[in-house]
């Protein structure tokens, strides 16, 4: 039986190419799981292991995160290796979701980027203790300690450099332990033999100085350790002592450097991940109690207790639907019951799996805190599976909205089977990923979180599900909103024959005030002396939600709508629920235009960055595409432009800011708000609308 | 209240006044004291007082994080918008930072031709029809007089008003009575306006002195000063 303290559940972040794909190979190479290492973008067309789907191989990125175990030193490690561009952050946050510990990847060239940013802005929000590990050490312009002070400036962490590196660029030959004092050289054909020699005599003086710097940092999370330093007795258990307590705590990110590629500082890193992490009793976890108005409940790692398990990825495997799990109290072993709580449906564990990227391992039964994967199971991605004696739900993750929507038409019979079987799939895997058949166009609709991510769910249709599909212009998730006050006082009456129908309602919609916080929707009722009867009054409530779900400028939901009646009438026979659902939804739909209806658009955060030489063409980019610029910072020869650009402009922004800047520059993006559409554009796509429904009722 | 009204009741017009009528494009202006006596709030609520009129700014700071500034912004705006009620505040905010670029240097020792290089690039191919730059922290007194003749330069080309805010880089500097370090003084001929701010203990306010204005070295006090609380310029 795994000694849980022993466990470790690790993930792996970082920006795009700043080879953390590279590094979660090598990981799994020195913990002797796979006998040789391939590249990436391997020449002998294998492919890293971790990137187990043709796409991410062809494209050189990862998507999925596969859950992976490896053993070090007598610690289970399960790595689980995440996706690194922004289209895909929910499978980031999910990973995070059941990680207790992170490694940030940076590039010690290009240092803290963009997506660097929003990793760590993710794992700030889900408690992740983390360490750094500044890679590429060996390319040119390597500079960690730029690196370790970016991790400062720019992300605010309290980093502390427990190594410095021996050479830099192509004379990188090693790093030195500031905690042991010891240099580290990494031998053999693929640097699997450990060296250590005497610090060379030309570092000892800087390894000196920045040793004291980290005791100094560290000394605050270990009295023991304070002492000891003023009585000169600092001891190796002592530093990790207070590194661990510091990293656990959030409160200190240790920084480590090599560089996956030349196969240096991977096992110095490795110890760290067993050292400074935390095992997962050391990390809280809560539940909801459904059948206590989800009141949160504290987990415990503990066997012995009752199952708690979140399905926290899916993926189509060969033998069926495969759901990663990970265990948050409780052991579970085949044949047990559990419930998915999301569907209150019981069902029995069949096949219980350990994962290595592509390959697994059958075993009988898994204990609390560990990662396993389950064969077979209906369900959707972050369900809940518990005892059926408990009704808890993890509790649920941050979902966005999508801002992209796109139509898909299969190209034939087999291709619109194939696609629905796809769809099926993808939106069980991802909930960002949304579908639904439009009843006016009769078109299939994807929507997600942008055109990359649509992108890719497309190419997966083609090669994995052998669906052929043509596809319309992305279209953007517009909202409509009113921009002022309006009264209205609306009598719905049919009285001829049968039971009749009868309401009266009065009052006015006005827009919400912008704000941070500012709800979507307010429901006000002013209803004196009965004049509309108590229970009516949710009637008129659903009436007018029914009237935002579609707006009459674009077809969009509306936003921001305040709705308060202060008078009404009804009828003892004739009025209804249905009746007074009916005359707020014409109220509301009547008083629209007198509100002065606005449209609004998702306005991206995009983030550039590039070299400094393009930072015109960027800037030029962005002004182009009705873009304010935020902010820009130079840094070198780099620089970072932040800008707010509307989602509609974006479209293949890509290829035009490769051709801009040679492929130099690259950039993130993220919803940032929506604001009120320029009155020309409005006027357009009005327009388009108006057309677009006249040819459909052809 | 509107913004209008707000800005005809703002304090900044008896700052203007005390300028007979402000700095001007073509020149520069200097707002020098130790450090920790509230410049960069000052220049910032400068800067925020321009975006209120519709003017397009560019603030230039030398620090590794761009958030910083960006939470001054949103400070010194939100204590306007407060004190002055200002109705739909956060529409407002959203409008007039579109007239806002920070534009921010993180390497040491950048030289100016870089700087003013990469203000050109932006006023140019980034269409940001700039009316003021603000140079939050530059390390004026130990630039070159050749750098701060570029600067003049570059401002009075690109029809920018150009403020400063200044601390001296050396500790051991002696100040006068104003506020202001002797090490800012050998410039004095290529700057338009300098005002020194200093912390007065028996009327719990910054002082601003108005020690150049032009042609005029007289040093008068000016009709405003800086609240030590809110780091706001006060009538």
């Amino acid at each position: 039986m795994a000694d849980i303290s022993k466990m470790r559940n690790i993930g792996i972040s970082a920006h795009i190419d700043s080879g953390k794909t590279t590094l979660s190979e090598r990981i799994l190479f020195y913990a002797n799981r796979i006998h040789a290492i391939h590249e990436v973008r391997g020449k002998d067309g294998v492919g890293a292991t971790m990137d187990s789907m043709e796409l991410e191989k062809e494209r050189g990125i990862t998507i999925a995160s596969a859950a992976t175990n490896v053993t070090w030193k007598e610690h289970p490690i399960n790595v689980i290796d995440t996706p690194g561009h922004v289209d895909f952050t929910i499978e980031v946050e999910r990973s995070l979701r059941v990680l207790d510990g992170a490694v940030l990847v940076l590039c010690s060239v290009a240092g803290v980027q963009s997506q660097s940013i929003t990793v760590d802005r993710q794992m700030k929000r889900y408690n992740v203790p983390r360490i750094a590990f500044v890679n590429k050490c060996d390319r040119t312009g390597a500079n960690p300690y730029r690196v370790k002070n970016q991790l400062i400036e720019k992300l605010g962490l309290n980093a502390v450099l427990i190594q410095i590196p021996i050479g830099l660029e192509d004379k990188l030959q090693g790093v030195v332990d500031l905690i042991t004092m010891k240099a580290v050289y990494f031998d053999g054909e693929s640097g699997e033999k450990l060296r250590y020699e005497e610090i060379p005599a030309t570092l000892q003086a800087e390894a000196e100085e920045k040793r004291e710097e980290m005791l100094d940092a560290i000394s605050m999370f270990s009295d023991e350790l304070m002492e000891a330093m003023l009585e000169d007795a600092v001891t190796e258990d002592l530093i990790h002592e207070a590194l661990r307590k510091g990293t656990i705590a959030l409160e200190l990110v240790p920084v480590m450097m090599g560089s996956a590629y030349k196969n240096k500082g991977i096992q110095p890193l490795l110890d760290a991940i067993i050292t400074y992490l935390p095992n997962p009793t050391q990390v809280t976890n809560t539940a909801l109690d459904l059948d206590n108005e989800e009141t949160p409940v504290k987990l415990v790692a503990d066997d012995g207790a009752k199952p708690v398990i979140l399905g926290f990825k899916l993926e189509d495997g060969q033998y069926g639907q495969l759901t990663y799990i990970r265990i948050y109290q409780g052991r579970v072993k085949k044949g047990d019951e559990l419930m998915n709580t999301r569907t209150q449906k019981k069902f029995k564990i069949g096949r219980l799996v350990k994962m290595h990227a592509s390959s697994m391992e059958d075993i009988n039964e898994v204990g609390a805190g560990d990662i396993a994967a389950l064969f077979g199971i209906d369900c959707a991605s972050g369900d809940t599976f518990c005892h059926p004696s408990l009704n808890y739900s993890m509790t649920s993750m941050f979902v966005p909205n999508p801002v992209i929507s796109l139509a898909v038409n299969p190209v034939d019979k087999k291709a619109a089977d194939n696609m629905a079987k796809a769809l099926n799939r993808f939106t069980k895997e991802d909930p960002t990923f949304r579908t639904y058949v439009d009843p006016e166009s009769n078109q299939t609709i994807i929507q997600g979180m942008g055109e990359l991510h649509l992108e890719v769910y497309i190419e997966r249709m083609r090669r994995e599900y052998k669906a052929e599909v043509l596809t319309d212009k992305p279209e953007v998730a517009y909202r409509e909103a009113i921009s002022q006050r309006a009264d209205f006082n609306y009598t719905h009456k049919k009285q001829t024959g049968g039971s009749g129908q009868y309401a009266r309602v009065a009052g006015y919609i006005e827009p919400i005030p912008e704000g941070e916080d500012a709800p979507n929707y307010e429901f006000i009722d002013s209803i004196k002396g009965g004049v509309i009867p108590t229970e009516y009054i949710p009637s008129c409530d659903k009436g007018f939600q029914a009237a935002l779900k579609k707006g009459t400028q674009l077809g969009f939901p509306i936003v921001g709508v305040r709705a308060a009646i202060n008078d009404g009438a009804y009828h003892p026979v004739d009025s209804s629920d249905q009746a007074f659902q009916t005359a707020a939804l014409q109220a509301f739909r009547e008083t629209y235009e007198k509100a002065k209806p606005v449209i609004l658009e998702p306005i991206m955060k995009v983030s550039v960055e590039g070299p400094t030489e393009f930072q015109g063409n960027i800037f030029g980019s962005i002004n182009q595409r009705r873009g304010i610029i935020i902010s820009s910072t130079e840094d070198g020869a780099n620089c970072a432009v932040d800008a707010e650009v509307p989602l509609s402009e974006m479209f293949g922004y890509s290829t035009v800011l490769r051709s801009l800047t040679q492929g130099k520059a690259e950039y993130t993006m993220e919803l940032a708000k929506y604001s009120k559409v320029p009155q020309s554009v409005s006027e357009e796509l009005k327009k388009a609308y108006q057309e677009k429904k006249k040819e459909l009722s052809k | 209240m509107e913004v209008q009204e707000l800005n005809e009741l703002s304090p900044l017009r008896a700052f203007d006044k005390s300028l007979h009528g402000g700095l001007g494009k073509g020149n520069l202006g200097v707002l020098v004291s130790r450090h920790g006596v509230g410049k960069t709030a000052c220049l910032v609520h400068l800067a925020t007082d321009k975006l209120f009129r519709n003017q397009h700014i560019i603030h230039v700071s030398f620090s590794g994080n761009v958030d910083h500034v960006i939470s001054w912004y949103k400070e010194v705006f939100r204590q306007i918008s407060e004190n002055r009620d200002l109705e739909d505040a956060t529409h407002i905010y959203n409008e007039i930072l579109a007239n806002r670029v920070v534009m921010n240097f993180s390497q040491e020792n950048v030289s100016v031709e870089k700087v003013l290089s990469s203000l050109e690039t932006l006023i140019r191919q980034g269409s940001f029809n700039a009316d003021a730059v603000m140079f939050d922290g530059y390390h004026l007194t130990t630039a070159s007089e050749e750098d701060v003749r570029k600067i003049k330069e570059f401002a009075m080309n690109m029809r920018l008003e150009v403020w400063f805010s200044v601390s001296p880089v050396k500790m051991d500097v002696t100040y006068d009575e104003y506020g202001v370090p002797e090490t800012m003084l050998k410039y004095e001929e290529l700057i338009d306006v300098l005002i020194g701010l200093k912390y007065s203990e028996d009327m719990d306010k910054v002082v601003m002195t108005l020690v150049k204005d032009g042609d005029d070295i007289t040093p008068h006090p000016m009709q405003v000063n800086l609240d030590p609380k809110t780091m706001l310029i006060v009538n």
